[in-house]
């Protein structure tokens, strides 16, 4: 039963992410007949430009204590402290925004939007996590994104997910990334921020599927370390593959690898390579058969994958407002007892003739179209590299810390009695 | 095997591990009765409506039917108050619940985490191997084709279940910005919202240009008809406008069913309906249906023979369940109506269609199964070339104008009001031309042209049957357990006169400009002063009478539901001019042209004439 319980939980927080929060103005304005004249509605100003800086400095600075940690003072209660301090900044105080995560959708749309004016405090936060796992690995993910503070917080009991659980929702967040940059490419949504569990709890203002969603995160967070983080994060596919590439990730030992096995379980997030030194039971021919099939077998999913989505850019095109519109005024009326949609009723009034707004949404599918057939390709192609690397093997002596999945976090450096961890001796 | 690093050999120790504990349970506990407290109220919240409620409603009825009542008006704001106060203080509560959990699950995570650290342990190695990389490498590659081929499978599910060709259907709108096509695919139908008014000034040219011509069959399905044209025929339930009023000349006053005598024909209606006929030129329509089929008939005025009877057949977006509704009313009580180019037909599940004169389905249209317990009954009507639909529906009251030749919507207006069986009725007051509705608690006039409100009044509940009737700037309308009331239009409406002694449930009234004609569905009529409401006579038939009176040369004709024409002049003083038997029994208002009578009854239409 205990075994299952991951499981359990991992199915109630997926069946959770299907339930859609919606808001519903319950409340009109009042109809006042006394000549009381309705406030204008005020935006809120921008944060001063001083405090953005402010926030580009707390972030490098946090990395780069993260990193010496980690790295240097191989401390996972100083980065424990680190992701406490983190989080009461970037989470709290800053109210989960501005975000790595989020970011994606902000360099996004200024790619493919001229006229968006993009932030310096967005590129900062882009890219300086991913300049800084090019060089150290993933100590972003370890004591400075919020996200993963708050889940790492309430990790007491984590429990081994197993093979077939990681492999399966270890490609979701592929599918959410592809999806957060086509729908940010379109102009359509920022759906990061729209979805975002924990911005709620950081405001205390979470919808009620957000509550939903982000209790149960963090009830299957007890058991299933950092799920957002390893199953949903979409920035976490760019630092898993930037990482690979890192210049001086984190070791477990700091020296040479005594074969203790005392770290064997000490990942929470199944981020430990085991040491590889037995031959493929394979015979060599198998073997490079497979490899042909596989390099048939990349391009032929990319192409799939492109093929098959590219189906589906009517559907995906509904989160459009324009395309939504359009498809609204293209169906036949029928009286219900359900109110006219809001938009519907914009619309109306703003006299615009419905045949910009048919044409405005023809080319805005016609960009899903496009943008459908690259989500496609970049899925093929990820499910396509992940089969291969699933044949590809580096043999190594040692337990080291996968590249890309690896957070950082120090844990295992906990567990490894070389280099000054060597064990007090028991008094008993 | 662990083995403590921090073993607990010390009593301080051991018993703050245990403080922490108990201290991280309640915590727990609170948290979790907190989070609760918390999902309970957001589902209250989301229930809630309370600006909606039951009482709210009945006071804002009252607040219609008495819109001077300033203690009404004050307890509906105090109350409305108290709604607004309600949902912040849940707002609050929700927002205090939320701190307060935030707390809790701090202490308990503070409390847990020190009980790790103070509970600290040495790591210990795992009893067995981890599983054989090679085995855990096949499995991995196995699951990621098995997610990838999943993805696929969903990804099709998804296309059948939501595609809809959108893309093209945009190509074809863009393609024809002006609507003048029709344009289809799948169950939806290309329409836009215009300026009525521009495309109204565009065709009356085209009307002045065909004047008085008399089209045998619409070759021109531009444009619409002229008023002369319209008076010269019967386009509608009660005539031109809906008014019952026929401008036919040499109509007959004897006949007799089962003798023959002035039967001109009798052509057997092969499926059954209340509706009433509807001429135009030499052609006569009418629509018959039962629960399952729905047919159009268009019968050769002189000689009676059926020249085609078109299957509606399944409409897109037609519902799959048959309407319910009563014997009384039946599958297709809605009467037909033509603008000479075309003729449109509704039935009991909301379908319509656009016909041209030869049958051929131009277009059709479901408006949505009517929420209707006794089976939509509300007549058509043409407004120049907006076909005006009345569809007032529980919960939903609306009604709404498409335009003849495409089907598209031209305006809709919602109403708060109830279910309504009585018809549109059009007017011309002079000074413009008005459409007038009746349906509890509302007799309202909108603009025909883009359905902009006139004015409305309060004068009027129940379930409300009887259409109005209209002469001189004076509206008259009327329902069984409610009133009579006459209401001159004016900015704002005046009410003229009430009267409760003759109320009607189904017949609508018939108005001169001197008189009132007043029928009872039991069978008696009433004459009024149409200025005053002075009461000249009564006549009491004795026979139920659902049909609807209409004028025509001066005298009313008024057919009971056992076949009798009712024939007197619209006078002060009752004086029967005949009274002529069908030989069947009927239901339904006569049609009138010149010098013929179209009568339908339970089974048969008749033509009579001299």
């Amino acid at each position: 039963m205990k075994k299952r319980l991951p499981t359990i939980f991992l199915m109630i927080l997926f069946a959770i992410l299907m339930l859609n929060g919606y808001g519903v103005q319950r409340f009109p304005k009042p109809e006042f007949e006394s000549g009381y004249l309705q406030p204008e509605t005020l935006q809120p100003t921008s944060r001063a430009e001083i405090l953005g800086m402010l926030d580009v400095i707390v972030l490098a600075v946090s990395m780069a204590v993260v990193t010496w940690l980690v790295l240097k003072k191989r401390s996972r209660t100083g980065v424990f402290w680190a992701s406490l301090f983190s989080l009461a900044y970037f989470g709290f105080y800053r109210q989960g925004c501005i975000c790595s995560i989020g970011a994606i959708q902000n360099i996004t749309l200024a790619i493919f939007d001229s006229s968006y004016g993009l932030p310096l405090t967005a590129i900062a936060f882009f890219i300086l996590p991913l300049i800084a796992t090019l060089f150290f690995g993933r100590t972003f993910c370890a004591g400075v994104c919020p996200f993963g503070a708050i889940q790492d917080l309430v990790s007491f009991k984590p429990q081994k997910l197993g093979t077939r659980l990681n492999t399966v929702l270890g490609l979701i967040p592929y599918i959410y990334l592809g999806l957060a940059i086509l729908y940010a490419a379109t102009k359509s949504d920022f759906i990061i921020c729209r979805y975002d569990p924990f911005v709620g709890i950081f405001r205390f203002n979470a919808s009620f599927g957000m509550f939903i969603f982000a209790g149960t995160l963090l009830v299957s967070g007890i058991f299933i370390a950092r799920p957002y983080c390893r199953f949903l994060c979409p920035y976490g596919v760019l630092l898993n593959w930037i990482s690979r590439f890192s210049w001086k990730h984190m070791t477990i030992t700091p020296t040479t690898c005594i074969q203790c096995r005392l770290c064997e379980d000490s990942c929470p997030y199944d981020a430990i390579d085991m040491p590889v030194t037995d031959k493929n039971p394979e015979s060599r021919s198998t073997t490079i058969r497979k490899l042909i099939l596989i390099c048939f077998l990349v391009p032929f999913l990319t192409v799939l994958g492109g093929w098959t989505i590219s189906r589906m850019h009517e559907t995906l095109a509904g989160v459009n407002g324009k395309v939504s519109l359009a498809r609204t005024l293209l169906q036949p009326e029928k009286p219900t007892d359900q109110p006219e949609q809001v938009e519907v009723t914009a619309f109306k009034s703003s006299g615009i003739p419905a045949a910009r707004v048919y044409a405005e949404a023809s080319v805005v599918l016609k960009h899903f179209y496009i943008g459908s057939w690259v989500l496609g390709c970049f899925l093929g192609l990820a499910f396509g590299l992940t089969l291969a690397f699933r044949m590809v093997t580096t043999y190594q002596p040692d337990y080291t810390p996968n590249k890309g999945t690896c957070y950082s976090c120090a844990r295992c450096v906990d567990y490894c009695p070389v280099g000054g961890n060597e064990l007090t001796p028991d008094k008993t | 095997m662990t083995r403590s690093i921090f073993p607990y050999d010390s009593g301080n120790t051991q018993k703050i591990v245990s403080l922490l504990r108990y201290i991280a349970i309640a915590s727990a506990i609170s948290a979790m009765i907190l989070c609760l407290l918390i999902a309970v109220n957001f589902i209250q919240v989301r229930r809630a409506d309370p600006l909606n409620t039951q009482v709210m409603k009945v006071m804002i009825e009252r607040m219609h039917a008495n819109p001077a009542d300033q203690q009404l008006r004050q307890e509906i704001r105090e109350i409305d108050l108290l709604s607004r106060k309600a949902f912040f203080t849940t707002q609050w509560q929700i927002r205090t619940g939320g701190y307060l959990l935030f707390f809790s699950l701090l202490i308990s995570v503070i409390c847990i985490k020190s009980i790790e650290l103070l509970g600290k342990s040495t790591p210990g190695v795992p009893a067995a191997l981890k599983a054989d990389f090679w085995i855990t490498r096949k499995t991995g590659r196995k699951w990621v084709v098995y997610t990838g081929i999943s993805v696929v499978i969903f990804s099709f599910v998804l296309v059948i279940l939501t595609h809809q060709e959108l893309g093209t259907s945009l190509d074809m709108a863009i393609k024809d910005p002006g609507n003048k096509e029709m344009s289809e695919y799948g169950n939806t139908r290309i329409r836009e919202y215009k300026n009525t008014g521009i495309k109204e000034q565009g065709n009356a040219d085209t009307v002045q240009q065909q004047d008085t011509v008399k089209i045998a069959a619409a070759t021109n399905m531009d444009g619409y008809p002229s008023m002369q044209e319209i008076t010269g025929n019967f386009p509608s339930f009660r005539g031109p406008g809906g008014n019952g009023i026929a401008f036919q000349k040499n109509i007959p006053s004897s006949w007799d069913g089962k003798s023959g005598k002035n039967i001109k024909w009798k052509t057997a209606i092969p499926l059954p309906g209340y509706n009433s006929p509807i001429i135009w030129n030499d052609r006569v329509f009418i629509t018959g249906a039962s629960e399952t089929k729905r047919e159009v008939y268009c019968i050769d005025l002189n000689t009676g023979k059926i020249l085609w009877q078109k299957d509606v057949g399944k409409i897109p977006g037609s519902p799959s369940q048959e309407p319910k509704t009563i014997r009384e009313t039946g599958f297709c009580a809605p009467t037909m109506t033509t603008d000479g180019r075309r003729v449109y037909a509704i039935f009991a599940n909301g379908d319509l269609i656009a016909l041209d004169f030869d049958g051929n389905q131009v277009w059709t249209k479901n408006l949505g199964m009517p929420q209707n317990h006794y089976g939509h009954s509300s007549s058509l009507i043409m407004y120049r070339d907006l076909l005006i639909i009345q569809y007032d529906q529980r919960g939903s009251g609306s009604v709404m104008a498409l335009y003849g030749k495409t089907g598209e919507k031209a305006w809709q207006a919602s109403r708060s009001v109830k279910i309504s069986w009585a018809s549109p009725v059009i007017v011309n007051t002079g000074k413009r031309t008005e459409l007038i509705l009746a349906a509890d608690p509302i007799i309202a006039s909108y603009n025909p042209a883009d359905g902009k409100d006139l004015w409305q009044m309060n004068c009027i509940s129940g379930e409300v049957g009887p259409s109005v009737a209209y002469a001189d700037g004076v509206v008259f309308a009327v329902n069984d357990f409610s009133k009579l009331s006459a209401i001159a239009i004016g900015d704002p409406p005046k009410l003229l006169w009430e009267d409760s002694d003759y109320l009607s449930d189904i017949p609508s009234p018939l108005a001169t400009g001197k008189f009132l004609f007043l029928v009872t569905s039991y069978g008696t009529v009433v004459c009024y002063d149409a200025k005053n409401g002075t009461k000249y006579w009564e006549q009491e038939f004795e026979t139920p009478t659902y049909a609807s009176p209409i004028l025509a040369e001066g005298r009313v004709y008024l057919l009971d539901k056992k076949g009798i024409m009712h024939i007197f002049p619209a006078d002060q003083v009752y004086k029967a001019t005949g009274q002529p038997a069908l030989g069947e029994g009927s239901s339904c208002t006569p049609a009138f042209a010149d010098g013929k009578i179209i009568l339908r009854g339970d089974k048969n239409l008749y033509c009579i004439g001299k």
